[in-house]
């Protein structure tokens, strides 16, 4: 009797998680995409909540460019379960608050954002790209725990950045500098200066990772000078240091890099 | 038995005696909290700090001068306090007979004893899971009379604590909080009365101003802060934009007994940035109000920012003080504006003295002494485009408290420098939902370099007397002393003393936290001087060396 009982527990159980499992899922496709309400309502949304870290046009800020997304082949299913639930060992958070239709909603905005699928077939050979990223850019930049420190993690950046802004990025160099990255001088009373990059700041000291990488904090008042620089550590990588279809091979390569994020994989 | 029954009572006697001889050699507590101490403000002997802004004035100016420019930078730490929950200090606690009453995060307080930082009674309100409350779990700060002190909550509650116990004497529902309602203010104590105000303007709540009995929690009045039907002003807002017009109050007024008046400034109108949703001039948002402590009654108000559309709430601190204008003494309210504007207005009749700028201001040219509204410049209505404006959204200044040094007739107030994109869009009303109708994004700081600075202003003209520069920011609040002392905090996380003459500095520690919205407090503990400092989660006690 009992065991009979506590079978049925366990089936009916077993049935209600189903349904409850079920009733979580999300659907496949955008209920609202195109509805010009929920855009409008989306756009709402996006603005007052994602664009501080995704910009207000969406072509990232301190996140991840999400104009590309579909792009790249994300689906409705993923981007949806990305909205509510956060991106772990990212800063992108979960967001329970987010109400399933808002979601939609915010999806169905980004939509009318989204930059159409290259039609150009996609150019350049990712395994010479690696090789040139070796050569050129690993002293300075990590992707999955091989590289140096003194630029950004590049582990998940054909995630993040789409191909015309890495192009730009290294064709041009930068004209804003990321929170952690600022570059700096300082010019110790007796001594060379010491060039690096800015790990935090207050008014009477300056913490920074020199160019050798030591990781080190310094007393302002102790200085003769303390510069903010106006040009960046990354060089700029014009067609005399980079060849044309050096260049394809090596955004080729970054494109690949979708870093740890297994929502990304669909 | 008999023999048994003798000694026993002999016993007892004698028990009851000893008990009596000791309570003879205890001190008597002090006696409940009165109105005179209340009123007194800050004493001179520094033995209490009984409300938000020190005293009626909110000038948070103390009279102690223990600690002086020349040995300030000899303070040690006494102890230091820790909340253990999520969640920063904005609260100004309260000291009265060597205990602080403290307010935190997520409505949890206590009673902590002030010469050991150790807790004597703590207080936590199981919180709803739903809560809305827009912009952090916070709260103020304490309203304290008698053997009760008083507190709002983040469900929209207000809450009387018995003091030795932190147990509950009453518990009242303002609003409801699934309508977007909140509390987050200190509590202001007038007469018989706890008078609060209620948060959620970015959730289309009606905003309000209650007044509750001391002792019963019955409510003696409200003040709408907008019109109803009916009543003057209700005609500034289009259709029923009335109805979920925002308007919050969460930051202590000030009041004049000469007068009877409280003084309290209220919150932006909502939603904040779609113009269209809200045509007219939306009264009373983003004004000084200054009602009848008895009814609630309004005497007179000043709108500051008519129309409002970059959500500057006037929830700044008012400040009451005597000054001299163009050789005549006048009783003046002063007020640093979020819109970027300082004002000096006459207390008694809400007429303007001084209004000027005192950072960066590019959506007003100036004010209009006849009319005593901001003459506009073009360009500053938000769209879907975008249009950039300084102050930003957070303003030139905003909740933390400023100052006001009687004895050199000084305002201090901490001061922003920082310009945003303000965006808007047509939104649509859900009860208990957000309610904006827009955004802001700083503009870049390679376009414009954010800053913050310690301004010190002449309330009779508006004129900048020194300024001491941080490097970003701060939204640190403000203590000035008699002995010429300012303290206050950087966004970084430094407590700074500085001479409150001329701004230079003086001492700083690195706290770990920046004290946001809140200030430093002082008082007199067993003959020494204590400057208490909350930032983050910690509370510090200071004094110099014994």
């Amino acid at each position: 009797m009992t065991w009979t009982r506590s079978v049925l527990t366990i089936a009916m159980l077993w049935v209600v998680g189903g349904v409850l499992f079920a009733a979580q899922e999300p659907q496949a496709k955008n209920p609202v995409e195109g509805n010009p309400d929920a855009v409008q309502a989306g756009m709402g949304l996006f603005r007052g909540r994602c664009a501080e870290c995704h910009g207000m046009d969406a072509r990232g800020v301190r996140g991840p460019d999400i104009t590309q997304v579909w792009a790249s082949g994300r689906t409705d299913a993923g981007l949806f379960k990305t909205v509510k639930e956060g991106v772990p060992g990212t800063e992108m958070p979960a967001n329970p608050r987010v109400l399933d239709y808002e979601a939609w909603q915010i999806l169905a905005y980004l939509r009318t954002l989204a930059a159409p699928a290259p039609t150009d077939p996609p150019r350049g050979d990712a395994r010479n790209g690696e090789r040139i990223f070796r050569v050129n850019c690993a002293s300075c930049h990590r992707v999955n725990n091989a590289g140096g420190h003194l630029g950004p993690d590049l582990s998940r950046v054909g995630a993040a950045r789409s191909r015309e802004i890495m192009q730009l990025r290294i064709r041009r160099g930068l004209e804003e500098f990321r929170a952690g990255f600022e570059p700096v001088t300082l010019t110790p009373q007796t001594g060379q200066p010491i060039r690096g990059v800015k790990k935090n700041e207050d008014l009477f000291s300056v913490q920074i990772m020199d160019t050798r990488e030591r990781i080190q904090g310094y007393e302002k008042d102790k200085m003769k000078s303390v510069q903010n620089d106006t040009k960046s550590a990354m060089p700029i990588f014009g067609p005399d240091r980079l060849s044309d279809s050096d260049l394809d091979d090596l955004l080729r390569y970054l494109q690949t890099l979708r870093g740890f994020d297994p929502a990304v994989v669909q | 038995m008999r023999t048994t029954t003798i000694r026993l009572v002999r016993i007892a006697l004698l028990l009851l005696s000893g008990a009596v001889a000791v309570a003879a050699q205890q001190a008597a507590p002090p006696p409940l909290i009165t109105l005179q101490e209340i009123s007194e403000g800050l004493p001179a002997d520094g033995s209490r700090w009984l409300t938000f802004g020190g005293n009626y004035s909110n000038q948070r100016h103390s009279p102690l001068t223990q600690i002086t420019p020349d040995n300030v930078n000899r303070l040690v730490p006494q102890w230091t306090f820790q909340t253990g929950t999520l969640g920063n200090f904005e609260t100004t606690s309260l000291l009265r007979d060597n205990v602080l009453y403290v307010t935190g995060p997520q409505n949890v307080a206590w009673a902590l004893d002030a010469r050991t930082g150790r807790q004597i009674w703590r207080y936590r309100r199981e919180l709803p899971p739903n809560l809305t409350a827009c912009c952090g779990l916070v709260n103020r700060g304490f309203g304290v009379l008698g053997d009760k002190l008083f507190m709002v909550t983040l469900d929209a509650h207000l809450l009387a604590l018995d003091m030795k116990t932190g147990a509950i004497a009453w518990d009242v529902t303002m609003q409801e909080y699934t309508n977007g309602y909140a509390s987050t203010i200190a509590p202001l104590v007038v007469k018989d009365k706890v008078i609060v105000g209620v948060a959620g303007g970015e959730f289309g709540i009606r905003g309000f101003i209650d007044a509750y009995d001391a002792q019963t929690g019955k409510r003696a009045w409200r003040f709408y802060t907008i019109p109803g039907p009916g009543e003057p002003g209700h005609n500034t807002w289009a259709g029923d934009s009335w109805k979920i017009g925002g308007v919050g109050v969460w930051v202590t007024g000030a009041y004049d007994p000469e007068q009877n008046l409280v003084f309290y400034g209220t919150g932006n109108p909502g939603p904040d940035y779609h113009s269209a949703s809200r045509e007219g001039d939306n009264l009373y948002s983003t004004s000084l109000v200054a009602l009848d402590a008895d009814t609630g009654k309004i005497r007179w108000h000043y709108q500051f920012t008519p129309h409002d559309l970059h959500d500057w709430d006037a929830t700044e601190v008012p400040v009451l003080g005597e000054i001299t204008v163009a050789g005549q003494p006048r009783k003046v309210v002063m007020f640093a504006n979020r819109n970027g504007f300082y004002y000096t207005l006459d207390r008694t009749t809400g007429k303007l003295i001084v209004a000027k700028p005192f950072v960066t201001t590019t959506w007003a040219k100036e004010v209009d002494f006849a009319t005593g509204r901001p003459i506009l410049l073009p360009g500053h209505e938000p769209d879907e485009k975008g249009e950039v404006t300084c102050p930003d959204i957070t303003g030139g200044t905003n909740f933390w408290p400023p100052t006001f040094d009687p004895s050199t007739r000084t305002f201090f107030v901490n001061a922003r420098e920082v310009c945003m994109t303000f965006y808007a869009w047509k939104p649509d009303y859900k009860a208990g939902d957000r309610f904006t109708g827009g955004a802001g994004q700083r503009v870049s700081s390679a376009e414009s370099p954010a800053y913050g600075a310690l301004r010190a202003i002449d309330p009779a003209t508006g004129e900048r007397k020194w300024e001491f520069r941080y490097l970003t920011p701060s939204t640190a609040g403000l203590l000035t002393t008699a002995s010429g002392l300012i303290f206050s905090g950087d966004a970084e996380g430094n407590l700074l003393a500085l001479n409150s003459r001329d701004g230079k500095l003086l001492w700083r520690y690195q706290m770990g936290a920046a004290m946001h919205g809140t200030s430093p407090t002082t008082y007199m503990l067993d003959g020494r001087q204590h400057v208490l400092v909350p930032a983050g989660t910690t509370l510090t006690a200071w004094a110099l060396p014994q």
